[in-house]
C-alpha cells in the first residue's frame, strides 16, 4: 500500500463516519479530510466493505436488505479474477450512503421494491433472491429488465431495476470519495485516468491506453492547502 | 418587502441576459440582474466530479425543486423530465455547455422560403407551423462577429467574404474575417473522423468552440482535461458568461446582480406598459422592483410561464399575449447515433473537450438535395463521448451496448473493460421543425419550490418529416463509423418521443404580430418597454446549437435598445 493508498483509506474512515454528511452535501469536505484519525489499522482495512461479513454497521440498510442489494448489484456487475465487480469496489457501500444522504427520497423506493423482489423470488423460485444460484438470479434480473417479474406495484419491476442499476454503475465508477469504486476498482477496469488536469498533444494522438500515474481523486483534491485567499 | 428601482431588469443573467447587462450598463443605465441560483467562480470548479456534476446536475436546475413537466399529447399524463440540460446560476447554461459556438446558415433564417422555392410548398408538413426568421444572416453577421471576438472562439473559417477556405466549413455562410482563435487540436476520434469522412467525399473540420485554443484577454487556453459539458471550467478557457461578460458589466458600476431569487410577474398597469416585476428572496420574502425596461432572458419554459403567470385584464391569456401564439412552435433536437467500436487502438474519448468534437455539415439544413427524400432540413453530424461527456459514468448510461449484449452481467462487464477506451460516439443533432401543437403551458398538478405551477411541456418529435430524416441519417452515421476503420458499429435507440437538447421557441419572433410575440429584437409586439431575448424567440432551430445565435440576437437587441430605444422609447421594428 502506497502513501496515496494510505491516505485515501483514512479519508474513506472518516467518510464512513460521518456517511450523511458526505454523501448528502457531495461537497469536498476539506476540514474532514484534514482532521487527524486515529483508529485501528484492522477497522481502517475493512472501511471500504462496511457490510462485508453480515456486519450491521450500514447507514441506511438493514442486514438482510444489506445482503440482497450486495447479491443483486454482483450480478449487474459481476467481479472475476482481474476484473473488479460490484461488491469488489464496494457498491453496496455506495448505495447505503447514498441512501441515508443525497437519495434519501428513494428510501421508500428501495423498501418497496426490495420487498416486491424477495416476494417475486419466493412465487417464481421458491427462495429469497440471496438464497437462489447465479444463474436463477441472472433469470430474475431478466424478468426485472424485460419488466416481466410480478409482485412489483410501486416501484414497477423495471423503475426498480434500472435504478439499481444506475446506482450500481455510480457506485463503480463516482469518485472513491462517496464510498464506493474502492481502490478505483471501477476507473483501473475500465482504463479511466480519473480527473487529470492536463492531457498533452501527444496524449491526445496516441492509440495506446493511457497509463501515467498518478490516478486523482478528490480525496488528493482534498488535501490541497485552501483555494481561496 | 423591499422595492427597489432602475432603469432596466433583467431577469435570468446567462447567455442572453448576461451580454444585454453588459452592454446596457456599459451605456450608462443602471440594471439590476435576476439569477435564480448562486453565482460561482473559477475556483468552484476544482475538482471536477462526474457523480455531482455530470450524474446529479449540480450546475443544472433539480428535476425534483425546479421540475419541468413533459408528456407526449394532451391526452398522456405528464411526467417531470428526468434531466434539465440548461443552467441555474449565474452565467446560465454557459457555465456548464459544452461551448459548441455556430453561425447559423443562410438558409436557416428563411426555412419556409427556401423549401417552397426548391421543392415547393407540399414539401412542408401540413401540421408544421414553419416561417422565416424576421432578419437575415446578413443582419445578423456583425453581431456574430462581435461575439466571436469578445468572448473568445475557436475554429478555422471555411468562407472568408465568399472565398470557400479549405479545412474550415465549406457550408458555413461568408464570415468577414477568420475566427479569433484557431481551432482547437483535435484528438484520436477526430484524427479518424476527419480520415473517415474525407475519404467519403465529406467536409469535416475542428468545431467551433468558445473554448480558448491559446491565451486571450488574461484567460489561459484548454488544457484538454475533457470536462466540459455538464461541467465549470477549472481555469476559466471556457468563454462562459461567468468570466466574459460579468466582469464587464461589473467594471462598470452600474450592475446590481440578485442570487437565489426568484421572479414570478411582470408588473403592468393600465398604461400599456410593464412597470417592473416581483420576486422572492432566498428568505422567501415578497420583493419588488420597478423599472423603465423588463427584459426577460431565462431558459425558454421561464419566459412564457412569466407571461403566462402576469396575466391582465388586457391580456386574459398571458402578458403580451394578444396573438395567442405564446407558449406554441416549441422545438428540440433530437440526436440519432450510433457508436463505433475499434479492436486495433485506443481512443480515449474522454481527452479533450468533451462535446461535438469534430463535426461535418454535408447534411445540414439545405446542404445536400432533399428531393425525394421524404423529409425537409437536416442535422449537424460530429464525432463525440457517449453522453458529449467522456467519464465512466456518462458512458454507463448513455452507450448502449451492442446488440446480444445486455445492460448489466459478465458480457456488459467486459464490454465496458474493452471498449470505454476504445469507442466513438457518431450523432447526429437534427432540425425538428416546428408545430403549433408543441406547446408550453402550466401544469396544473405540479408545482415547484416556490409554490408556482411547474411550466409543461407537450411534445413529441416523433413526426413523418422527422422520422424519415432521422433514418437517413443514421445510414449515414453507420456509414461514417465504417469509414472511421471501426470493427462494430450500431445503433443507439431512437427514444421514446421525449425533447432532447436545446429546447427552443414559446415566443417566437417574426415579421407579423399576429403570428409571433416578439419582433427581430425581442421586443414584444403588445407592449415596447418589455423585451424576450434567448432561444425562445427562435421561429426555427437548425441543427446547429444555439448558443452562439442567441448571442449574436443579445447584441443586437442591446445595440437597439442602446441606440436607438433609449433616446425614443417605442416600437423598434
Amino acid at each position: 500500500m502506497n502513501a496515496h493508498d494510505e491516505s485515501r483509506r483514512k479519508f474513506l474512515v472518516n467518510a464512513a463516519v460521518s456517511a450523511g454528511a458526505v454523501a448528502g452535501a457531495g461537497l469536498v469536505p476539506e476540514a474532514l479530510a484534514q482532521k487527524e484519525v486515529h483508529r485501528e489499522p484492522r477497522d481502517a482495512e475493512s472501511a471500504g466493505a462496511l457490510h462485508e461479513g453480515g456486519e450491521r454497521r450500514g447507514a441506511f440498510f438493514n442486514a438482510q436488505d444489506a445482503e440482497t442489494v450486495a447479491a443483486l448489484t454482483e450480478r449487474i456487475m459481476p467481479g472475476a479474477p482481474g476484473k473488479p465487480g460490484a461488491s469488489d469496489a464496494g457498491v453496496l457501500n455506495y448505495i447505503d450512503l447514498a441512501l441515508a444522504g443525497a437519495y434519501a427520497d428513494l428510501q421508500n423506493f428501495y423498501r418497496r421494491g426490495l420487498a416486491s423482489l424477495d416476494a417475486y423470488c419466493h412465487k417464481a423460485h421458491g427462495a429469497a433472491f440471496v438464497r437462489l444460484d447465479p444463474a436463477k438470479q441472472d433469470e430474475v434480473l431478466i424478468a426485472l429488465d424485460e419488466g416481466k417479474a410480478t409482485e412489483f406495484a410501486w416501484p414497477t419491476a423495471q423503475e426498480f431495476f434500472n435504478t439499481v442499476r444506475v446506482h450500481t454503475m455510480e457506485g463503480m465508477f463516482a469518485d472513491p470519495l462517496y464510498g464506493g469504486n474502492k481502490n478505483f476498482a471501477g476507473w483501473r477496469l475500465v482504463g479511466f485516468p480519473g480527473a487529470q488536469a492536463v492531457f498533452t498533444p501527444d496524449d491526445l494522438k496516441s492509440t495506446q491506453a493511457f497509463a501515467r500515474e498518478p490516478m486523482v481523486g478528490l480525496q488528493s483534491e482534498a488535501k490541497m492547502p485552501a483555494r481561496r485567499s | 418587502m423591499a422595492t427597489q428601482k432602475a432603469d432596466a431588469v433583467i431577469v435570468g443573467v446567462g447567455a442572453a441576459g448576461g451580454i444585454l447587462a453588459a452592454e446596457l450598463c456599459k451605456s450608462g443605465m443602471k440594471v439590476i440582474g435576476l439569477e435564480r441560483g448562486p453565482r460561482l467562480a473559477t475556483a468552484d470548479f476544482t475538482p471536477h466530479d462526474e457523480l455531482r456534476y455530470f450524474q446529479r446536475q449540480d450546475l443544472r436546475p433539480s428535476p425534483k425543486r425546479q421540475p419541468i413537466t413533459w408528456r407526449p399529447n394532451s391526452s398522456t399524463p405528464s411526467i417531470p423530465l428526468p434531466i434539465l440540460n440548461y443552467g441555474n446560476q449565474a452565467g446560465g447554461g454557459t457555465v456548464h455547455y459544452g461551448a459548441l459556438s455556430w453561425r447559423f446558415h443562410e438558409d436557416d433564417f428563411r426555412v419556409r422560403s427556401r423549401s417552397i422555392e426548391r421543392y415547393g410548398a407540399s414539401a412542408i408538413p401540413l401540421d408544421s407551423s414553419l416561417i422565416d426568421w424576421p432578419l437575415s444572416y446578413a443582419d445578423l453577421e456583425p453581431f456574430y462577429d462581435r461575439a466571436e471576438y469578445e468572448l473568445g472562439v475557436s475554429g478555422k473559417a471555411g468562407n472568408l467574404q465568399g472565398n470557400k477556405v479549405d479545412g474550415g466549413n465549406i457550408f458555413e455562410a461568408p464570415r468577414r474575417r477568420e475566427y479569433p482563435l484557431p481551432a482547437l487540436t483535435p484528438d484520436q476520434s477526430g484524427v479518424l473522423f476527419e480520415a473517415g469522412a474525407s475519404k467519403l467525399g465529406y467536409h469535416p473540420f475542428s468545431s467551433p468552440r468558445a473554448i480558448l485554443s491559446r491565451p486571450y484577454h488574461d484567460r489561459p487556453g484548454c488544457s484538454y482535461c475533457g470536462f466540459c459539458q455538464s461541467f465549470g471550467c477549472h481555469i476559466g478557457a471556457k468563454s462562459s458568461i461567468l468570466v466574459t461578460k460579468l466582469p464587464e458589466a461589473d467594471a462598470t458600476g452600474n450592475f446590481k446582480l440578485l442570487t437565489s431569487v426568484m421572479c414570478y410577474r411582470v408588473n403592468s398597469g393600465n398604461s400599456g406598459r410593464v412597470t417592473g416585476v416581483a420576486y422572492y428572496g432566498p428568505d422567501g420574502s415578497d420583493n419588488t422592483i420597478e423599472a423603465d425596461l423588463v427584459i426577460l432572458a431565462p431558459f425558454i419554459y421561464d419566459n412564457t410561464r412569466l407571461l403566462l403567470l402576469s396575466k391582465t385584464q388586457k391580456f386574459p391569456n398571458g402578458l403580451a399575449n394578444s396573438s395567442g401564439h405564446l407558449g406554441k412552435h416549441v422545438m428540440a433536437h433530437i440526436t440519432p447515433r450510433v457508436f463505433a467500436a475499434f479492436d486495433d487502438r485506443c481512443i480515449n474519448i474522454y481527452m479533450g473537450p468533451s462535446a461535438q468534437k469534430h463535426s461535418l455539415d454535408d447534411f445540414n439544413a439545405d446542404n445536400f438535395d432533399h428531393s425525394g427524400k421524404g423529409f425537409i432540413r437536416g442535422a449537424q453530424i460530429s464525432v463525440a463521448a457517449a453522453d458529449l461527456e467522456g467519464g465512466p459514468i456518462g458512458t454507463a448510461m448513455a452507450m448502449a451496448p451492442p446488440p446480444g449484449i445486455r445492460r448489466w452481467g459478465a458480457a456488459y462487464r467486459d464490454f465496458l473493460a474493452k471498449y470505454f477506451t476504445r469507442y466513438a460516439s457518431i450523432v447526429a443533432q437534427t432540425e425538428n421543425l416546428p408545430y403549433a401543437d408543441q406547446t408550453i403551458d402550466l401544469d396544473p398538478r405540479v408545482r415547484d419550490q416556490w409554490g408556482l405551477p411547474a411550466p409543461r411541456v407537450t411534445y413529441d418529435w416523433r413526426r413523418p418529416n422527422e422520422m424519415a430524416r432521422a433514418q437517413f441519417l443514421l445510414a449515414k452515421l453507420e456509414e461514417i463509423g465504417h469509414a472511421m476503420g471501426s470493427q462494430h458499429v450500431w445503433r443507439a435507440p431512437l427514444g421514446n418521443g421525449m425533447p432532447g437538447a436545446h429546447h427552443e421557441g414559446g415566443t417566437r419572433m417574426g415579421k407579423d404580430p399576429k403570428d409571433s410575440v416578439v419582433n427581430r429584437y425581442g421586443q414584444t409586439w403588445d407592449i415596447p418597454n418589455l423585451f424576450v431575448v434567448g432561444s425562445s424567440t427562435h421561429p426555427t432551430m437548425s441543427g446547429f446549437n444555439p448558443t452562439l445565435t442567441i448571442q449574436a440576437l443579445a447584441y443586437m437587441s442591446a445595440d437597439a435598445i442602446v441606440n436607438r430605444y433609449k433616446k425614443k422609447p417605442g416600437p423598434l421594428a
